[in-house]
């Protein structure tokens, strides 16, 4: 039986032509097979494979990609396409002066809070960002008791009215983008439920526990 | 036990749920009736990433990750993750994955060093594995054939690679990069509790009223524990107190109530203080009744070197290391005692300027009495430690004083509860083993360990480093759950599970991963594997390994997802399946154990690193491998040929029937009606879509069996009864991870403590039971020496340490004026092979900056964005200045981040470690820094 039929995809590379090769060897020194299409194959250079694309040997004519962080003042209205569907979103302006995130200034929160973020044009920090997640278990200093069962899975998820202090840090998540060039290109393909998905949280509501009872007996 | 449908609907999950969104169905059915539409598959995962070890949601359509979420049910990470953990959805996703083995060869296609690389079959790689592992056992022995590993394998893997290099390669030179990243905290561990892992778990977080950071930027590198810090801190900000211990500014300061810098290596040095502080003006906090119950006082050898190598070895003698490496290297072998070490180490018999002549002293200690721990205190006043201990050259000397004294007040404060975390900075550190034994030294005092909220804590950097390296024990000296190759017994109750004969285990384990690539520099091992890790990026003194491996007689395999900086100086490039391609399980910081299901297909024809290892078993029979040796020490392995034979295999039977297709592995099957199994690839078991042709050369049809199951479940059995006891592998797919020792169906909350750890209230001995049976008998004497031979019990106790303050082998001079640390960066994972082809992240950090103080830069001429050398006495690399980022080190110390293959950082490192633990210590090394 084989599920990849059914679940996997496809994926063409060098492999096809490995495929080719037939079998034979002896016990002093592998040799290539009889017509082994190796030969005839292009060579991969060191230098080609892998991020650095020059020598290992020497650091003189190696320079590090310059950090160009998007400076566009925040406020602009412009922003990135959310990576997939509820990716953290990246930032799309400046951030020159706004970090770090301390306990004493949060400068994220000054724009993104949802009561402002529409007056100023920001993206507004979506609803899940105001549940704490996290059950409260129980020690008095004697006895320590769990509040939610883990063998059920079972989780806890209260509404409050102000920024859950776990994502409080928001640089945690959220990175200002350089305009570098990619160094390598990535075949993600993103693909979003919801309409708006590019540019919005939908991770709310009945969403929170989709999928969730990961097996079904 | 399992998890049905209605008592997930019957849970005050889907309660609480529907009451908080306002909702009359119940969530749960929605939410699967929407998932339906949407055409998504959503299963539990594990997050490839740190030792955190968050749970993550992970969707998959068509055979492709589509997207991650957090997982709400998942008890460290409560739906939440951090950049990277959401990123996970991209990261094996790079165009360039490898898809085929390639070889180095040249113009016939024959394998040449000097060739370049050329795609081949799997066949033709395991010919040329099998030839060269042949030609390295030829001659060198077992000790010929090496294995750089991981504690990223998951834990089925290490299995694997543990089973064929102990059980079939008889070598122990099989060491994982987390030797570079948690080896101290071991050490620690084994000899203070006398068996491995933390005590404490995650809970601890919301529990506490003080957390104390120690070499440790936990809101880069242990994110979502950041974020339980900062929602604890912020939930009662008058009563949390939040310190961290660092030798930089950094993202964890701006957090903290209170922010030390210190100087490099003086955190013993200020771990001392605070006891000193305990002991000479506090000694009402002292719980006499716990220390005289629970607690022996020991001492050591201090002279022991730095894990460097040593005059007589042979890249040495051969001139391999030029003039400048060796005005450090010399003090491997004598070093003078200076002005900052002398007052500690005059309780020792040292005084400033004597020469302290070193020697290996292995893991050797002594009981001491209280008496003679509070004479090792003495040194230990504030004024010397604020002395050798500021780090900020701007910084008053009053300010820092007072800063010391709070945080001694804090950890003293009765009532008060205190976690110590401490990741690299504690470990990598040439005396690692002795301040992580440090920390525990002053929570034992005040009682203030093992309970619920307090307790000194090791972090662990990497995502299985304790659930696959420690736990499995896939280093040089350890056998599964906590055993010892040297240690006969252990050999014997291994050997006999995997049904091989007795004598085939070789008793000596000291080819830690420093050693493999000393040896390969000595010609020793002529053939190595790198596993799931970046081992020619991650090593300092980088360019010697590389040296090494590209101009030697010698073969070098990398099996990676990607072409790093191994694979290009490797012979041979093998393609792996990564994470979410494969069945796999790991094992977290707080002794969490979590699985998940293969996810999709692997891409090209990459297969696991468990199928690279199984395949490679089938080249090699009994009689290949089981004959006699004598290793390099004159320990004769015996020839076990005639006692396999006794036990019904043939000379010619091979390793594959004997470590991974026997009877029992056979017995787990394959099975689609099963709820675990069902509709979910299994690439080893079936076999795939892709048809691989493998190492036979035929389209690889799958086993037949349910290996992962197997290697789990055989694994799983050296610890059940032993303390460290793991649930069954369906158990683990039902839930989100559980913290081990499972006894009865639960986790273990606090270790050693009789409330909660089924195995301390076994002991019968009181509150606590340390129980852990290493080195849990010594002999008594004074600091300086053993005074009588006679070993004494120490039975559920464990050891206070008096271990000096004692300077690094480097320091900044004259002309190499600054402190050089390395580490990571939130958005980067270690050697960035798989980050840095997320756009997301290398956008965010595309290259590895020199943070340092901008007055350093002036002073030397240099500007913000300006490229810099940063060189030491061994290599330098480029990079660009930065003044003004997230870290900001005092004048005098710069940090370079590891993570990009341009800013080769580890050729500038220096490869000391600590003796005992054989950790290299990234964090401290001298350079200049000049324009570029």
């Amino acid at each position: 039986m084989k599920l990849g039929k059914r679940f996997g995809l496809t994926v063409i590379g060098l492999a096809a032509a490995a495929a080719v090769m037939t079998g034979c060897t002896e016990t002093n020194a592998a040799k290539p097979a009889a017509g082994e299409p190796d030969a005839v194959k292009t060579a991969v250079t060191e230098e080609s494979l892998g991020l650095r694309k020059t020598t290992l040997y020497s650091e003189q004519g190696v320079a590090p990609e310059k950090t160009e962080y998007i400076n566009t003042p925040a406020g602009s209205g412009q922003t990135f396409n959310r990576a997939f569907q509820d990716a953290p979103p990246m930032i799309p302006h400046g951030v020159e002066g706004m970090l770090p995130v301390t306990k004493a200034n949060n400068a994220c929160k000054g724009c993104h809070m949802p009561n402002i973020a529409p007056a100023v044009q920001a993206t507004a920090i979506p609803s899940s960002h105001f549940l704490d997640m996290r059950p409260k278990h129980k020690f008095d200093g004697k006895e320590f008791k769990k509040s939610i069962d883990n063998m059920k899975n079972e989780t806890s998820v209260k509404k409050i009215n102000k920024l859950a202090g776990a994502r409080f840090n928001c640089t945690q998540c959220h990175a200002p983008q350089s305009q570098t060039d990619l160094a390598v290109d990535n075949t993600f393909r993103p693909e979003y439920t919801d309409p708006e998905g590019k540019h919005k949280s939908t991770w709310e509501g009945t969403k929170l526990y989709e999928g969730l009872d990961t097996v079904q007996e | 036990m399992s998890v049905s449908r209605r008592d997930f609907l019957k849970s005050s999950a889907a309660a609480s749920a529907a009451a908080a969104v306002g909702m009359s169905v119940p969530s749960e059915l929605q939410a699967r009736s929407e998932q339906a539409q949407s055409g998504w598959r959503w299963d539990k995962a594990a997050c490839r990433f740190c030792g955190t070890g968050c749970g993550i949601m992970m969707a998959t359509k068509n055979g492709r990750i589509v997207a991650v979420k957090g997982d709400p049910a998942a008890p460290v990470n409560r739906g939440l993750n951090c950049i990277k953990g959401y990123f996970n959805a991209k990261i094996m996703y790079g165009a360039d994955r490898l898809k085929t083995p390639l070889l180095r060869v040249d113009d016939n296609g024959n394998f040449s060093k000097k060739g370049q690389f050329k795609p081949v079959s799997w066949k033709r790689a395991f010919d040329e594995m099998e030839v060269h592992i042949k030609k390295a056992l030829k001659a060198s022995g077992p000790e010929g054939v090496g294995v750089f590993a991981s504690g990223q394998y998951t834990v089925m893997e290490g299995y694997a690679a543990q089973k064929m290099m102990k059980g079939g390669f008889r070598s122990n030179a099989i060491d994982p990069n987390a030797r570079h990243c948690m080896a101290s905290a071991v050490v620690g561990f084994y000899q203070t509790f006398g068996i491995d892992e933390p005590a404490g778990c995650y809970d601890d977080i919301e529990l506490t009223d003080t957390v104390v950071s120690w070499g440790s930027n936990m809101a880069e590198m242990h994110p979502i524990l950041w974020s339980r810090v900062t929602d604890r801190k912020l939930s009662d900000p008058d009563r949390v107190k939040v310190i961290n211990m660092s030798t930089y500014t950094h993202r964890t300061s701006d957090l903290a109530d209170i922010e030390i810098i210190f100087t490099p290596n003086t955190d013993m040095a200020m771990w001392n203080y605070i006891a000193r502080e305990i002991v000479y003006n506090h000694p009402e906090a002292i719980d006499w009744d716990f220390v005289k119950k629970y607690i022996v006082f020991a001492s050591q050898p201090v002279n022991m070197g730095y894990g460097m190598r040593r005059s007589d070895e042979k890249s040495v003698q051969q001139g391999k290391y030029d003039g400048k490496e060796m005005e450090t290297l010399r003090k491997e072998m004598r070093k003078e005692v200076s002005d900052t070490e002398a007052p500690a180490l005059s309780v020792f018999g040292y005084k400033e300027g004597d020469m302290m002549e070193n020697k290996p002293a292995g893991l050797k200690h002594w009981e001491i009495s209280f008496e003679e721990y509070k004479r090792f205190l003495e040194p230990y006043t504030l004024d010397y430690v604020a002395r050798i201990s500021k780090g900020d050259p701007d910084e008053p000397l009053d300010q820092f004083k007072q800063k010391l004294q709070t945080l001694a007040n804090l950890y003293i404060e009765k009532g008060r509860k205190v976690v110590s975390f401490w990741t690299m900075g504690m470990n990598q550190h040439t005396r690692g083993s002795w301040t992580n034994t440090l920390s525990y030294n002053v929570h034992f005092m005040l009682n203030k360990q093992a309970r619920p909220g307090s307790g000194a804590f090791s972090l662990t950097g990497q995502p299985s480093a304790c659930g696959t390296a420690r736990e499995v024990g896939t280093f040089a000296h350890r056998l599964p759950a906590d055993m010892m190759v040297k240690n006969p017994k252990h050999r014997k109750i291994t050997e006999d599970r995997w049904k091989i004969p007795n004598g085939t285990l070789n008793p000596v384990g000291n080819q830690h991963i420093m050693k493999i690539h000393r040896d390969i520099e000595d010609g020793v091992v002529k053939f190595a594997w790198v596993n799931v890790c970046n081992a020619y990026q991650d090593s300092a003194n980088a360019h010697h390994w590389i040296k090494a491996a590209r101009e030697m007689d010698n073969f070098i395999v990398t099996s990676d997802g990607y072409p790093g900086i191994s694979a290009k100086v490797s012979d041979l490039v093998l393609p792996s399946a990564m994470i979410y391609e494969k069945w796999g399980a790991y094992g977290n910081a707080e002794r969490r154990t979590q699985h998940w299901r293969q996810q999709v297909v692997p891409v090209g024809d990459a297969m696991s690193d468990t199928w690279q290892w199984v395949e490679l078993s089938k080249r090699f029979t009994v009689k290949d491998l089981w004959g006699g040796y004598t290793l390099r020490n004159g320990v004769k392995l015996p020839d076990v040929v005639g006692e396999a034979k006794k036990m019904g295999y043939s000379e010619d039977t091979t390793m594959f029937d004997i470590l991974f297709a026997n009877e029992e592995a056979r017995s787990y099957k394959l099975d689609q009606n099963d709820p675990i199994q069902r509709g979910y690839d299994n690439s080893e078991g079936y076999g795939d879509f892709r048809n691989v042709v493998g190492s036979d050369g035929k389209v690889f049809e799958g086993y037949g069996f349910f290996i992962h199951k197997y290697l789990f479940e055989e694994y799983a059995w050296f610890g059940r009864g032993h303390g460290h006891d793991l649930a069954d592998f369906d158990t683990y797919h039902r839930v989100r991870g559980l913290k081990w020792p499972v006894v009865d169906g639960k986790e273990t909350q606090w270790r050693f403590n009789s409330k909660y750890d089924p195995y301390a209230k076994k002991e019968n001995y009181g509150d606590f039971a340390f129980y852990g049976t290493l080195a849990k008998a010594l002999s008594q004497g004074n600091l300086t020496g053993i005074t009588d031979k006679t070993k004494k019990s120490l039975k559920n106790k464990a050891k206070i340490f008096a271990r000096p303050y004692m300077d690094p082998p480097e320091k900044p001079d004259a002309e190499y004026d600054t402190w050089l640390c390395t580490g990571r960066v939130l958005e980067h994972w270690h050697s960035g092979t798989m980050t840095m082809r997320v756009p997301e992240l290398y956008r965010a950090v595309p290259e590895a900056l020199c943070y340092m103080h901008p007055r350093d830069a002036q002073d030397k001429g240099l500007k913000q964005g300006g490229l810099c050398w940063v060189e030491s006495r061994r290599g330098k690399v480029k990079a660009r200045v930065e003044t003004r980022g997230r870290n900001r080190p005092p004048r005098g110390l710069v940090f370079v981040p590891w993570f990009d293959e341009k800013v080769f950082i580890n050729k500038v490192c220096l490869d000391a470690t600590c003796p005992m633990s054989k950790q290299t210590d990234f964090k401290k090394c001298a350079v200049k820094i000049y324009q570029a």
